[in-house]
């Protein structure tokens, strides 16, 4: 290689030193890249150009905003933030901003696919004070039932998970809410497998589509959310310790307080809930039966009565013959159930 | 968003699509899981329907996928989805202007596919998506919206016509370009009833009556429409039939593929659907062709169509139709004036400012006018429109173009109504076929031809020619009088009657052999005989001789037999079957019946067979192929014979050969010019490349040769060396070897043989 002259005096060419000269510009060198530009104007996104620091108001709302953010560590710090801000506010005073603002943006993290979003969204749910959720309970809900249906068995605790802290805040609205009692209650035996015969007929239940999450046993923490929620639709009046006893406590309280000649005064007065005639519909699609509201105790006694209790004695059943952990929730369900059955379809 | 990690096991389980394929292997055991998707979907739907325009797609799942999963296996749980259906269609009538685009389009999808399980019926899928499309502002739903319901109807007529569900659909096509003559939805309806008309999906009188109506709206974009469709329709139709016939499948070449290939089930599949397709051609094509009518003969009113078009787009003055859309509706007008013989008066004394030399497009005014012109059109109101094309157009003055235009309109108008030209004008006119320019000599020429058959006793008597003034004198060819019909007959009646004699003769040959032996006295009682013997043979065969007619003079020229000439006409056959056998020499006197009345017994004494119509087409077909082939004597205009009576007239036609008048062509449109006839010309390559090329087509390979030749030099290059260093005992040993290979025939050897 090399030896002939044409190579020879390639080669000598790559080492010549440039000429320069008086009065010229420098020669470029061959691998020069032109890299000036034009531009009419040049535009410098997101600077902030602000001295003082953000106020801890419009930090909340940018953390709302970025609930919407596409990496998940991202909303969950947000979230972890909002959390903070509402928990080490000063005691009686507002949130930083209403219920109704927060949960468009809070809601769809109900399915989101990350565990610790959801773990952290229900920490977050959990420093809501209860008389605001009592309000939002409508628009909860469907993202709640989504939840429980949803493909991924993680997602699905999760939402149960929700449920249950829902019922715990506001029991009597959920269950008495449209669609809050026979669509939930559908998807609790979705969720178990109890809805069809076949499932009842094998002795195990029956594993379901997809598998089970991260997150063991599953199906005790539905059945525990199930007494609940069975506790705050039909369980018994009196005997229920539970958040909607304060409830009928109250009523009952108001219409005995009232001197000799005022009776059922409480009837008469503007209705302390947010939205009283929520049972006409004057605005909304039409319901069917699924979707109807059933505000007493006695509506739902009847339709849960009617179509849900041979599937879900089915269910218990089997449930407490496999034992463990699965039969003691199963019976603590079961005991809820009798409480209901022995007071009836009511008084 | 960054996708949920999942477990390798539950990426394979939990998913939508897998359980979808689940579902359908065994629906009965997945009910639960699917249960379970149906609430969740049901919860969706809820969010979704308090906030259709905030709907976002958080979450792995969406409500889109929920609702393709549910439609795909809606077949196997009828009973849960009752309102399914139901739901989408409200989803999208209600919110479809705010809907995501994809959530619209994946709804449009699953309503179709509903449709295909038979969940919904096709005419409740039709009301749905008929008034999305008219009403959306989206380009792409209407698109779509606009392909899904063609299809839909395409396979609602695949198998047999759905008369009622077309029904429907011309009615509210119908209704929505009669309610809003202003608005442009109407073009919908256009485009879809053109679209239909063209695949000969529908073609009735109601979907004309959709573009009847259409033309006479009063928005320009649906004139046009109409117009178009009336102009272009039919062609178009049979662009498409022909097209649709062109795709042949070469089976032989399959099966041979078949027998060669590597046989797999998949193309077992694809083999014996192309022979499926193919069996379904070769019935098609025995079948009978449907009876096709154009647009503007199915027609219900054309002269009030004609009347109101005329009145409303181009002689009033509130029409904002600009000078080609009017041409448009004039073409229009006049074709059906043309074709229907209608009278609009009005509408020639419109034409009469328009002609003149500076019009723009004038030729297609001057098409349309002759277009516009027929017998029955008085000649008094014709006449001065051609006394002004004259006077306008042909003189010495002027452009050649401008003169052959002129004179080829007038020829055509007088090609149409003869009458409308008078004697002075007609010999002033005929005097340009002397004339320098090629293209204006010509169509003189054109005119003094057409003046030699209709009218020659207008010419002058140099000009009339041998046969137009031997004509005159025997008094055989009369001027026709204002509104006389000439009599109608069946075009090549004459050519069955001439075959069916030439058949009968032959058979009688055959026969009459055999009988000439016996005995010549009785001739006649024996034709006789044998014509009632042939009659009777004749009722049970159906393609059989079964016509006897006279014969005619040439039977007497043709030498071989005597016997033909005798034969009784059929006419006379059926008086003797009346009477008695004795009066057999009658026939003697049929003969001298004049050829035209036997001819017109032909067609009224029997009823013409199926087979009878076939042979007559074929005879048809056979006499214009001898006419084109024995060459053109005297070729009869294009205008004469070959156009049929529907096809318009073109403005190219009315130019004519105005190319000719032009100056002479340089050598580079001279090349263009030859070069425009061969678009599909290969480019210039050796046989060889030619072959590779066709083999490579086919997916075959290359031969032994090519390889080699191919073949990487480096690669080469060792043996080349080693072959150079053989000792002379390596070469020996080599050569032989090859030599028995070749003996064997191949490294494996023919083993067969």
């Amino acid at each position: 290689m090399g030896s002939s002259t044409k190579r020879k005096k390639e080669k000598k060419q790559d080492f010549q030193k440039p000429k320069l000269k008086v009065g010229k510009a420098r020669p470029k060198p061959e691998n020069y890249t032109d890299t000036s530009f034009k531009s009419k104007a040049i535009v410098l996104n997101q600077q902030s150009l602000q001295l003082t620091a953000p106020s801890s108001n419009s930090q909340f709302t940018h953390h709302l905003s970025l609930l919407s953010s596409k990496s998940d560590t991202q909303r969950r710090d947000s979230l972890a933030h909002l959390t903070t801000s509402i928990t080490s506010r000063p005691v009686n005073s507002p949130l930083p901003q209403p219920v109704s603002v927060m949960l468009p943006s809070l809601l769809p993290l109900l399915l989101d696919a990350s565990n610790n979003v959801r773990t952290q969204l229900l920490k977050l749910l959990r420093t809501l004070p209860h008389s605001d959720v009592e309000d939002h309970v409508l628009q909860l809900l469907p993202y709640v039932r989504a939840g429980m249906t949803h493909l991924a068995p993680d997602i699905r605790v999760s939402a149960v998970e929700i449920l249950s802290w829902l019922v715990e805040s506001a029991g009597e609205q959920v269950v008495s809410c449209a669609g809050g009692w026979i669509k939930t209650l559908n998807c609790f035996l979705s969720v178990l497998g109890w809805h069809t015969d076949e499932s009842a007929k094998w002795s195990s239940t029956r594993a379901s589509f997809g598998k089970s999450g991260s997150k063991g046993k599953p199906m005790v923490k539905v059945l525990g959310a199930l007494a609940e929620f069975l506790d705050a639709g039909v369980g018994e009046p009196g005997a229920s310790a539970g958040v909607n006893g304060d409830q009928n406590g109250n009523d009952a309280s108001a219409s005995s307080a009232s001197p000799f000649p005022l009776s059922e005064t409480g009837h008469h007065m503007i209705s302390a809930s947010a939205a009283p005639y929520a049972y006409l519909n004057l605005f909304g699609q039409p319901r069917d039966e699924e979707g109807e509201m059933y505000e007493t105790r006695e509506d739902r006694y009847r339709v849960f009565a009617t179509r849900f209790l041979p599937a879900v004695d089915r269910g218990l059943k089997s449930a407490r013959e496999e034992g463990g952990e699965l039969g003691r929730a199963a019976s603590g369900v079961t005991k809820v159930l009798k409480g209901a059955l022995s007071y009836g379809p009511g008084p | 968003m960054v996708k949920r990690k999942l477990g390798a096991l539950e990426k394979v389980e939990a998913d939508l699509p897998n359980l979808q394929h689940k579902i359908r292997r065994d629906p009965k055991s997945y009910i639960e899981d699917f249960r379970a998707q149906h609430y969740q979907y049901e919860s969706h739907r809820e969010i979704f329907m308090a906030a259709p325009t905030s709907a976002t797609d958080t979450g792995i799942i969406s409500l889109r996928d929920l609702i393709d999963f549910i439609s795909h296996v809606a077949d196997c749980y009828p009973e849960i989805l009752k309102d399914f259906p139901q739901q989408l269609i409200d989803m999208l009538m209600e919110h479809h202007l705010v809907l995501e685009s994809e959530l619209r389009e994946k709804l449009v999808g699953s309503l179709v596919l509903l449709k295909k399980k038979e969940l919904v019926d096709s005419a409740t899928l039709l009301h749905t998506l008929f008034p999305i499309l008219i009403s959306t502002p989206s380009k792409t739903l209407r698109a779509l919206l606009f392909q899904k319901i063609l299809s839909e109807l395409r396979t609602a007529n695949s198998k047999s016509t759905n008369h009622k569900l077309n029904r429907t659909m011309q009615t509210v096509l119908f209704n929505l370009v009669t309610s809003d003559r202003t608005s442009s939805k109407a073009l919908w309806a256009i485009k879809l009833t053109r679209e239909l008309w063209k695949r000969q999906i529908w073609t009735d009188a109601k979907a004309v009556e959709v573009m009847k109506e259409a033309s006479l709206s009063t928005n320009e974009k649906v004139i046009v429409g109409g117009v178009r469709f009336f102009l272009g329709g039919d062609k178009e139709r049979e662009e498409m039939e022909d097209e649709s016939s062109d795709e042949e499948i070469d089976v032989g070449r399959i099966r041979h593929q078949l027998g060669i290939n590597k046989k797999t089930k998949k193309k077992a599949r694809t083999a014996h659907k192309a022979m499926l397709a193919h069996k379904k051609k070769e019935k098609k094509k025995n079948q009978p062709h449907p009876l096709n009518f154009s647009a503007l003969h199915l027609l219900h009113d054309p002269q009030g169509f004609a009347e109101t078009l005329f009145s409303k787009h181009l002689q009033s003055n509130k029409s904002k139709l600009n000078l080609e859309q009017k041409l448009l509706v004039l073409q229009l007008v006049s074709r059906l004036v043309g074709l229907h013989k209608l009278h609009i008066m009005s509408l020639y004394s419109y034409f009469q400012k328009f002609l003149t030399p500076r019009q723009p497009s004038v030729t297609s005014f001057l098409a349309s006018l002759a277009q516009a012109s027929h017998d029955l059109v008085p000649p008094d109101v014709l006449e001065p429109l051609i006394q002004k094309i004259a006077n306008e157009f042909v003189s010495e003055a002027s452009a050649g173009e401008v003169a052959t235009a002129g004179l080829n309109a007038i020829r055509e108008i007088c090609v149409r109504q003869p009458l409308a030209m008078n004697e002075t004008l007609l010999q002033d006119l005929v005097m340009y076929k002397k004339s320098k320019d090629k293209g204006v000599m010509m169509a003189s020429k054109g005119l003094l031809s057409l003046f030699r058959d209709v009218g020659a006793s207008m010419l002058k008597k140099r000009d009339r020619g041998k046969e137009a003034s031997m004509g005159l004198r025997s008094g055989e060819k009369e001027e026709r009088r204002f509104g006389q019909q000439e009599t109608g007959g069946i075009e090549g009646l004459e050519l069955l009657e001439q075959w069916k004699e030439e058949e009968r003769r032959r058979k009688r040959q055959e026969k009459g052999l055999a009988s000439d032996a016996e005995d010549d006295e009785e001739e006649d009682e024996e034709d006789n005989w044998d014509a009632w013997n042939v009659e009777d043979d004749d009722d049970s065969d159906v393609d059989g001789e079964w016509i006897n007619v006279q014969s005619d003079d040439e039977i007497e020229i043709s030498d071989s037999e005597d016997e033909g000439k005798d034969r009784p006409s059929k006419k006379a056959k059926q008086e003797e079957k009346a009477k008695a056998e004795a009066e057999a020499e009658e026939p003697k006197k049929a003969d001298e019946v004049s050829k035209e009345t036997a001819f017109s017994k032909l067609a009224t004494t029997r009823i013409l067979t199926p087979a009878d119509l076939a042979k007559l087409a074929e005879l048809r077909a056979q006499a214009s192929v001898d006419a084109a082939l024995s060459g053109s004597k005297r070729r009869p205009g294009p205008t004469a014979s070959s156009r049929h009576t529907d096809d318009p007239l073109t403005a190219e036609e009315i130019e004519g050969l105005a190319a000719l008048s032009a100056a002479k062509l340089t050598r580079e449109e001279k090349i263009a010019h030859a070069k425009e006839g061969k678009l599909d010309r290969a480019e210039h390559k050796s046989k060889e490349a030619k072959r590779r090329e066709r083999k490579q087509e086919q997916g075959k390979s290359t031969t032994n040769k090519e390889k080699a030749r191919k073949k990487n030099f480096l690669m080469t290059l060792g043996k080349a060396r080693s072959k150079n260093k053989r000792s002379l005992v390596e070469t020996r040993a080599v050569l032989k070897a090859h030599h028995d290979r070749k003996k064997r025939g191949g490294k494996r050897g023919n083993v067969g043989n």
